[in-house]
C-alpha cells in the first residue's frame, strides 16, 4: 500500500496529464524481490548444508585454509549486517518515538517482541550447539582410537623395515661375496650362480650386478652385468629405477634402499650395496629387491593412511572445530538475519498500512482531497485502504459540490451586491427621497434626497420612526409609517408643506408595503418627492393661460376704446371751456388707460407667447459690458461695479432674451436701491458643474425670507406699479436656457440673485478679476 | 561452557599475539652477491611437530625481502625472494623427503630419517646467495627481513587471520 498523492479517485476517470514517475518501490514491497532474497537465503542455506554435508571429504588443510576463511568472512559479514540492522532499527524506533509518530510506541514493541523470540532461541541453540560440537569433536580422539590406529601402523611400518633390513642384509653379503670377482670380465655362469642363492631361497625376488666403468662426467656409471630373477619376478623387473638406485649408490649418497610401486599393485622393495675390493675400491654395485604382494602392500597402505588421516584429524582439530563451529555460527546467524528482518518486515507490513492511512487522513483533513491510497494487498488492509479511498471519494464529491455552491453564492453574492450598489447608486442621486423602514418601525435606510428633503442626517437611520418623524411638520410621515398594512389596499399619496429656510417646500409622500418570501409585511418604503418645481410649473402655465386669455379678450376692446375717446375728444373740441377741459380730461384719462392697459396686455402677451431661445455660443463678459453700458451716467448715486471670472468659457444662448433678464433684475436693484447704492455683477465658472454664474447682487434694504420664493411667481409684485411679470419672465428665460435662478440674501445687506446657465465642458478658470 | 568458550578464544588471540617469534637473519654481500642465512627458533618446528609427523606435507616459507630504510616514509623494498622448505613424513617408510626451492626453482632435494636434519633442514638456511648488488649504493645502509609462514596453518576458529608465525632482521653496509 503506498499513498498517491495528486492521484485520482479510482472509481472515476483520471483527468489526463502529465505523467508522474512512480517513486521506486523499496525492497519489503516488491513481492518479486522477497521471493528472490528468500530464494537465495534458501539456495544459501542448502549450499551450507551441501558443504557441511561433504565437509568429512574434504581435506582438513583445505577446510583450515579456504573453508575456515570464507566461513569466518560470512559471519563477520553477517555479525556486521545484522548488528547494522539493529542499531538502525533501533535508532529509527528512537527517533519515532522521540517524534511521537502514531504507532512508533506499537511498531517498537512489535519489534521487539519479535526479535526477542528469534534472538533468545537462536543464542540458545548456538551455545548448545557450540558445546554439542566441543562434545562431538572431543569424542573423534580417544585413547582406544588412538591405540588402534598406532598399532596398526607400527606393525606396517615394522613390516615394511623388517624386509627393507632384510633386502639390504642381504644385498650387503652378495657384495661381500663378490668382492673377489671380476666384474670387468666376469664368468657369467660362476658370477650367476653367486648370487642366485637368494633367490633360489626366496630370500630376494630379484639381484642385479652392475660393474662401473668411468662415465662422461667423471663418475662412475653402473653397467648391467647379470641379474638372476625367481619366477615370480619377471613381471616386474624395472630396470630404470634400479640402475638410478646403483648410480646413486655408487655416487656415495647414503640412501641405499627404496620402495617401487608396481603396476600389479604390489611393491618392490630395493637395495644396493657397492661391490669393493680388499682395497676398499668400488667395482660393482649389487641391487637386491623382494616384491610385496599387492594385497600386502595396499593393506599397509590402508593402515598407514588411516593413521595419516586420524593424526591429521587431531592436527586439525581446533580448525576443524572452528570449521563446524562457523557453519553453525552462520546458519545461526542467517536465522537471526532472516527473522530480524522478517519481523522488521512484519512490523512494517502491519503498522506502514495504518500509518499510511493515519497519514493519509491527515492528508485529507489538511483539505488534500485528492489524496489517495493504493491498494496492494488484497487482505483487510486492502479493504480498509479501498472503503478510505471511498470515503475521499465521497468528501472529495461533497466538497466539489461545497465549491460550487460557494462559487455560486459567491456569483450571485456579487450579483445581489451590485444591484445592492446600482441601487444604493440610483438612491443616491435620484431627487426622489426614499425610506425603508422595517417591520419594527425602525428607519432602515435614508438616501440623500430624502434626508436633504426632510432636514434629516444619517443618524436617523436605525432610529424608530415614529421618533424621527413623531413631531412638527414630519408628523404626516410618522403617521403613514404607521398605517396599518390591509391586504390588497394601497396606501393613500399625500402633500405635504413644508418650510426650509424661508421657502416653501411641497412634498408628496407615498409608501409601499415590503413582502417576504411568504407574503408577510417586512417593512415598508417611504418616498419622498419634491413637486415644488411641479407645482410652480403648473401655476405657469395656468397663468401663461391666463394670461393668454386676457391678452386676447383685453387687447381687441382697448382699440375702439382709444378711438372712440379721441374722437370724443375732436368732437368736443369746440365745445365750451369747461367741457372741453372735462372731455379732455376724460377722454386723456381713457386714452392714458388704454395705453396703460395696452402695455400691460402686451407684457402678459410676451410672457404667454415667449419665443424660444436662439441660442449661439456667446462672450458672457462682452454681454454683460454692452448691457451695463446702457446705465453709464443715468443714475448718479448708483455705482454698478463688475467682478469678472478672469476667463469664461462662451455660452450657448440667446443674447437678446439673456440681456433682457439682466436688465430687468439691474432695474429692480436700481429700484430696491432707491437710485442710490452700490451693484455687483459678478460671474463664476463652475467646471466641476459645468455652469456659468452670473451674480447681481446690491446693498439695498433686501428682501424677506418668506417673499422670496413668491417673487418668480407672476402678477406677484411689492412695486406699486409693477405687473409682477419681471421676474416670472426672468425664472422662465433662465429655464428656458437649462438653468435656474434664485435669490438669497446679500452680505453685509441687501439682495442677492445668482443665475446658473449651464456651459461645455473642458474650460477651466483662471482666477477673478475685480472691476 | 560459556567460560569454556571464552577461554578458548581468549587463549586463541594469545596464541596469535606471541606468534611473532624472532628468526635469526645473517646477510653478508660479497661478489656482487647478498648471502643471506636464517635460522627459526625450534619452537617452529614443534608447532609443526604433529603436522609432520601426521604425514602432511609441510612448507615453511622465508620471505627475505632486501630493503633500504627511507626516513619518514615507509622503507624502500630493493628486492625479495622466496625460499620455500618442505617436509613430507612417510609413515610407513619412517623416512622424511625434504625438498627446498629458491623463487619456485628446486635447489635441494633429499630423504632423510634423521629428525635432527630435518629440523636443520627446514628451521633455515645457510647463504644463499638471494640478491644481487648491483642495485646497492656503496657504503649504504641495507637490511634484510625474513618473514617465516608455516602451511598448514594450526590456527583457531573465529579469526583464523594470523600474523607471520617468526620475522627477523640483519642490517648490513654494503662495501664493494
Amino acid at each position: 500500500m503506498a499513498t498517491r498523492p495528486g492521484s485520482p479517485a479510482p472509481p472515476r476517470s483520471p483527468a489526463p496529464g502529465p505523467a508522474v514517475p512512480r517513486p521506486r518501490r523499496p525492497f519489503r514491497d516488491n513481492p518479486l524481490q522477497v521471493l528472490l532474497g528468500i530464494f537465495a537465503l534458501v539456495a544459501a542455506l542448502a549450499g551450507v548444508m551441501a558443504l557441511l554435508n561433504r565437509s568429512s571429504q574434504l581435506a582438513p588443510d583445505f577446510l583450515s585454509e579456504f573453508v575456515l576463511y570464507a566461513l569466518s568472512v560470512v559471519d563477520l559479514t553477517m555479525l556486521v549486517g545484522l548488528v547494522f540492522v539493529l542499531a538502525r532499527s533501533v535508532i529509527k524506533m528512537l527517533v519515532e518515538r522521540k517524534r511521537a509518530l502514531p504507532f512508533a510506541r506499537f511498531r517498537a514493541k512489535l519489534v521487539i517482541v519479535l526479535l526477542a523470540m528469534t534472538l533468545i532461541p537462536a543464542v540458545l541453540v548456538l551455545l548448545v550447539g557450540s558445546q554439542l560440537i566441543f562434545n562431538s569433536v572431543d569424542r573423534w580422539f580417544n585413547a582406544p582410537m588412538d591405540e588402534m590406529l598406532d598399532s596398526a601402523q607400527r606393525i606396517a611400518s615394522d613390516y615394511y623395515h623388517d624386509r627393507q633390513r632384510q633386502v639390504s642384509d642381504e644385498t650387503a653379503r652378495l657384495a661381500r661375496t663378490l668382492a673377489a670377482a671380476d666384474l670387468a670380465a666376469p664368468d657369467l655362469p660362476a658370477l650367476r650362480d653367486a648370487v642366485a642363492g637368494p633367490v633360489t631361497d626366496q630370500r630376494l625376488t630379484l639381484v642385479e650386478v652392475y660393474r662401473l666403468a668411468p662415465g662422461a662426467d667423471g663418475l662412475p656409471q653402473p653397467v648391467t652385468v647379470v641379474d638372476v630373477a625367481s619366477a615370480a619376478a619377471g613381471a616386474v623387473k624395472t630396470r630404470d629405477t634400479s640402475e638410478r638406485l646403483a648410480a646413486r649408490v655408487a655416487s656415495g649418497q647414503p640412501d641405499a634402499w627404496m620402495r617401487e610401486p608396481l603396476a600389479s599393485g604390489g611393491e618392490l622393495i630395493r637395495a644396493a650395496a657397492v661391490v669393493r675390493r680388499a682395497d676398499g675400491s668400488a667395482t660393482g654395485v649389487v641391487v637386491g629387491s623382494v616384491q610385496l604382494t599387492g594385497e600386502m602392500a595396499a593393506r599397509a597402505r590402508r593402515m598407514t593412511k588411516a593413521y595419516e588421516s586420524y593424526t591429521q584429524l587431531r592436527v586439525f582439530k581446533p580448525a576443524l572445530t572452528g570449521v563446524y563451529l562457523s557453519f553453525f555460527l552462520m546458519v545461526t546467524l542467517m536465522i537471526l538475519v532472516s527473522a530480524t528482518w522478517m519481523g522488521l518486515y512484519l512490523a512494517k507490513r502491519i503498522t506502514r498500512p495504518v500509518q499510511l492511512l493515519a497519514a493519509a487522513a491527515r492528508e485529507i483533513g489538511a483539505g488534500h482531497f485528492e489524496h489517495r491510497l493504493e491498494r496492494e494487498t488484497v487482505d483487510e488492509f486492502g479493504s480498509l485502504v479501498d472503503a478510505f479511498n471511498a470515503m475521499a471519494d465521497e468528501l472529495a464529491a461533497s466538497r466539489l459540490a461545497l465549491e460550487r455552491s460557494s462559487v455560486d453564492l459567491q456569483r450571485k453574492h456579487a450579483e445581489v451586491e451590485d444591484r445592492r450598489r446600482f441601487t444604493e447608486a440610483v438612491l443616491d442621486r435620484v431627487a426622489t427621497g426614499v425610506i425603508t423602514i422595517d417591520a419594527g418601525g425602525r428607519i432602515g435606510t435614508l438616501n440623500p434626497a430624502a434626508a436633504k428633503l426632510l432636514g434629516l442626517d444619517a443618524a436617523a437611520v436605525g432610529r424608530p420612526a415614529e421618533e424621527v418623524f413623531g413631531a412638527g411638520e414630519l408628523r404626516p410621515l410618522a403617521e403613514l409609517a404607521a398605517v396599518p398594512y390591509v391586504a390588497g389596499k394601497d396606501w393613500p399619496a399625500q402633500e405635504i408643506m413644508l418650510n426650509r429656510d424661508g421657502r416653501e417646500v411641497q412634498l408628496a409622500l407615498a409608501a409601499t408595503p415590503l413582502h417576504g418570501d411568504g407574503r408577510q409585511l417586512e417593512g415598508r418604503v417611504l418616498v419622498v418627492d419634491d413637486i415644488t418645481p411641479l407645482i410652480r410649473a403648473q401655476k405657469v402655465a395656468a397663468w401663461r393661460e391666463v394670461a393668454r386669455r386676457l391678452a386676447h379678450e383685453i387687447k381687441n376692446p382697448l382699440t375702439p376704446i382709444q378711438l372712440c375717446a379721441q374722437r370724443l375728444q375732436r368732437q368736443f373740441s369746440g365745445s365750451p371751456a369747461p367741457v372741453r377741459a372735462l372731455v379732455d380730461e376724460c377722454t386723456g384719462t381713457i386714452v392714458g388707460e388704454v395705453e396703460a392697459l395696452k402695455t400691460l396686455v402686451d407684457e402678459f402677451s410676451q410672457f404667454a407667447r415667449m419665443p424660444s431661445p436662439r441660442r449661439v455660443p456667446t462672450d458672457v463678459h462682452q454681454l454683460l459690458i454692452g448691457t451695463l453700458g446702457l446705465y453709464e451716467g443715468l443714475f448718479a448715486h448708483v455705482r454698478i461695479a463688475t467682478l469678472f471670472a478672469v476667463s469664461l468659457p462662451p455660452v450657448r444662448l440667446d443674447p437678446d432674451q439673456i440681456r433682457r433678464v439682466v436688465i430687468n433684475l439691474v432695474d429692480n436693484a436700481i429700484e430696491a436701491l432707491n437710485q442710490q447704492g452700490q451693484i455687483v455683477v459678478e460671474t463664476q465658472h463652475d467646471a466641476v458643474a459645468g455652469a456659468v454664474r452670473i451674480v447681481i447682487a446690491d446693498d439695498g434694504p433686501g428682501i424677506a425670507p418668506e417673499e422670496r420664493d413668491k417673487l418668480f411667481m407672476p402678477y406677484y409684485s411689492t412695486k406699486k406699479r409693477g405687473s409682477g411679470l419681471g421676474l416670472a419672465i426672468v425664472r422662465r428665460i433662465v429655464a428656458e436656457h437649462g438653468g435656474s435662478v434664485d435669490v438669497g440674501p446679500h452680505e453685509p445687506r441687501g439682495t442677492r440673485f445668482t443665475i446658473e446657465l449651464p456651459c461645455g465642458e473642458g474650460e477651466t478658470p483662471a482666477g477673478t478679476e475685480a472691476t | 561452557m560459556t567460560s569454556r568458550l571464552c577461554v578458548i578464544v581468549l587463549c586463541a588471540f594469545l596464541a596469535d599475539a606471541g606468534g611473532d617469534r624472532g628468526v635469526e637473519v645473517g646477510a653478508v654481500a660479497r661478489d656482487g652477491r647478498v648471502y643471506v642465512s636464517s635460522a627459526a627458533a625450534d619452537g617452529l618446528m614443534s608447532d609443526l611437530e604433529d603436522a609432520i609427523q601426521a604425514g602432511l606435507a609441510t612448507t615453511i616459507t622465508y620471505e627475505a625481502d632486501l630493503r633500504a630504510e627511507v626516513s619518514i616514509w615507509f622503507d624502500r623494498t630493493i628486492a625479495s625472494a622466496t625460499v620455500s622448505a618442505s617436509v613430507q613424513y612417510d609413515t610407513l617408510t619412517r623416512r622424511y623427503q625434504l625438498n627446498r626451492s629458491v623463487d619456485g626453482r628446486l635447489a635441494d632435494s633429499r630423504v632423510s630419517e634423521d629428525k635432527a636434519d630435518v629440523k636443520r633442514f627446514a628451521l633455515g638456511f645457510d647463504r644463499l646467495p638471494l640478491f644481487s648488488t648491483d642495485e646497492l649504493e656503496p657504503n649504504a645502509e641495507y637490511y634484510v627481513r625474513v618473514r617465516v609462514r608455516t602451511r598448514p596453518r594450526v590456527t583457531f576458529f573465529f579469526w583464523p587471520w594470523g600474523r607471520d608465525a617468526a620475522s627477523g632482521v640483519a642490517r648490513f653496509t654494503f662495501i664493494p
